[in-house]
């Protein structure tokens, strides 16, 4: 058996030939000139720029160390920013995971029709943000937009929603999640097909409700599943960038003033670009840390 | 359920328990059905309202109570939007970026992905860890020294600077990496022996076989490169190279107050994409269950 399977594997290894040389060298020489020109030396010079008071078309760029990091970590504004991105990044991570475990589990057992349900969950997701924002921003507007004439219609006060410092960043939020519930559904739902029919049926046998079969039966064993969409939600939600720049531009008070529309209007209309380098290395920082989570999760054995 | 009781005791249990939750789940879908419905209704009711909104005169945007259905249909500030935004032009410079940008990326990734998955050679999984480690940089760390590069380049202002730091994906190359491991090497082994060339080989041998994962990156990267939208925005600053979501940005803030016209806008910018994915969306939806990005 062990023979038979290494067998091939030697006579692959053995029959590499000069044209097979050739191919692999041909194709590996760009990549890497690809990759270190477009990642990494872009990485390395990120970070020799967060090395310097460095500003856009000067000839010479002061070095000033590790100042850059000090200036910001010691600036409220930037500790206000890094706050309003785990606001978002976090509600709505933890908001759009347990809507989506909800829909997925109502549209599981579902035969007919389940493919139009899930394409109307889903049509937001091929929407870019931007048209998505420009629509919420009528939406939300505070005279005439649908929402608080809805409210009015019912008797209940308006909302300033996009005006108010308060109420800013929950609606960014609560649009983030109706733009993104569809593709986290999805997930889950390959997520159920795994679970195997026959554990419910055993639960059944047993007498379990409903509600206990989800409890005991399916969010264990969505367990890993959730984890990575808690993850890679967590990481997408500290890029939020689209939303704030069309809807808010970070304000009103800088209450929606997010790391990525921070670092952008430092780079690009400050033209602090060294500062802006140092910001983006936190923000790198945090991507890094929930890396490590998800690649613990991801080694940890999953038993039931 | 008597006959049931009639057969073997084991089959006994699985015909009836069978019957049990599909009765169950017949009365319980009903109520799942509503839920739904409801919530279906939330995520069409915005596009509805753009839709509606788009049709009416301004005066009628901001009256109150506001009307479902316009009362004087106009199709003014389509006209208006599609002049002003000069759409024509932004539909056809992000079609040819999207297409462009996708094409070139899934071919390049394919190709690594295949030499990474199928050739065994010294330092293959230190090169190919170090390219996939690349992948988790955020774009925000390396976009301001890729300006400055453009630029240094003389590239600022071109599309060069769109499609250049797109030419290949490190999450594709992981992708066709993954997918390379269940073609047997025996096929391709064959395909040597036969005198193939390498070059052969993975034009008519590889391509065809890996039609599925294809299929679904470029579905998948052509949504994404459509609706990308910070690059363009540092990079390209000529209005007549914009791209749609950039050029729909800064009609929106020129024009915020007068809804009719940026509905119309937000309407222009989505219908296509929608239709597309209609279209193409069996390949999508197994994308995202395959790849869990978006």
């Amino acid at each position: 058996m062990a023979a038979s399977k290494v067998m091939p594997r030697k006579a692959h290894r053995s029959s590499v030939r000069g044209g097979e040389f050739r191919f692999i060298a041909t194709v590996l020489v760009p990549t890497t000139i690809f990759y270190v020109l477009f990642r990494l030396y872009p990485l390395a010079y990120a970070f020799y720029m967060s090395l310097h008071d460095w500003k856009l078309l000067r000839v010479q760029q002061t070095f000033v160390g590790l100042k850059n990091y000090q200036t910001i970590l010691n600036d409220p504004l930037f500790i206000k920013v890094v706050g309003n991105t785990f606001y978002f990044a976090i509600a709505a991570t933890v908001l759009g995971t347990i809507v989506a475990l909800y829909l997925a589990i109502l549209i599981n057992p579902i035969e007919r029709g389940s493919t139009v349900l899930r394409l109307l969950y889903f049509l937001p997701v091929m929407t870019s943000t931007i048209a998505i924002a420009t629509v919420w921003l009528w939406l939300y507007q505070t005279r005439f937009g649908l929402f608080n004439a809805l409210l009015t219609m019912i008797g209940l006060p308006r909302i300033p929603w996009l005006q108010s410092p308060d109420w800013a960043m929950p609606s960014i939020i609560l649009m983030s999640v109706w733009a993104g519930v569809g593709f986290t559904m999805i997930i889950f739902l390959a997520g159920l097909r795994g679970i195997p029919r026959s554990f419910y049926e055993a639960a059944e046998i047993d007498g379990a409700t409903t509600l206990q079969q989800v409890r005991y039966i399916t969010i264990p064993l969505l367990a890993p599943v959730t984890a990575f969409v808690v993850v890679t939600g967590l990481i997408g939600g500290f890029n939020v960038f689209q939303q704030v720049f069309l809807m808010t531009r970070g304000g009103p008070l800088d209450s929606t003033r997010t790391l990525a529309l921070h670092i952008y209007d430092y780079a690009f209309l400050r033209l602090f670009m060294g500062t802006a380098a140092s910001m983006a290395f936190v923000m790198f920082a945090l991507v890094i840390a929930m890396t490590f989570v998800q690649l613990r999760i991801q080694r940890t054995e999953w038993e039931f | 359920m008597d006959a049931d009781i009639s057969q073997a005791p084991q089959q006994t249990i699985t015909v009836s328990t069978g019957n049990n939750i599909w009765k169950r789940l017949r009365r319980s879908n009903l109520s799942n059905y509503l839920l739904l419905i409801a919530g279906a209704l939330v995520m069409v009711i915005p596009f509805i309202w753009m839709l509606s909104t788009s049709f009416k005169p301004q005066a009628e945007t901001i009256s109150f109570p506001p009307r479902l259905l316009p009362m004087h249909p106009t199709l003014d500030n389509y006209f208006e939007t599609f002049q002003r935004l000069n759409m024509g032009r932004l539909y056809l410079n992000t079609a040819f970026i999207a297409v462009v940008k996708t094409i070139i990326n899934v071919y390049t990734s394919s190709l690594i992905g295949y030499i990474f998955g199928k050739f065994v050679f010294r330092g293959r999984d230190l090169l190919f860890y170090i390219i996939l480690a690349t992948w988790i940089i955020p774009f925000e760390v390396y976009m301001i020294p890729l300006y400055v590069m453009m630029v240094n380049f003389g590239l600022g202002d071109t599309y060069w600077a769109l499609i250049l730091p797109e030419i290949s994906s490190a999450y594709a190359v992981f992708l066709f990496r993954q997918f390379m491991f269940t073609i047997p090497n025996d096929l391709l082994d064959a395909g040597r022996i036969d005198g193939a060339s390498e070059w052969y080989i993975f034009h008519r041998l590889i391509l065809p076989l890996s039609r599925p994962v294809i299929a679904t990156l470029v579905a998948f990267y052509f949504m994404w490169n459509w609706n990308d939208f910070l690059w363009p925005l540092i990079v390209i600053s000529s209005t007549n190279k914009y791209v749609l979501p950039v050029g729909l940005a800064v009609f929106v803030a020129e024009h915020g107050t007068q809804y009719g016209l940026t509905m119309a806008g937000a309407s222009l910018a989505i219908v296509p994409v929608v239709i597309l994915f209609l279209l193409t969306q069996r390949h999508i939806v197994q994308g995202i269950t395959l790849t869990g990005m978006k």
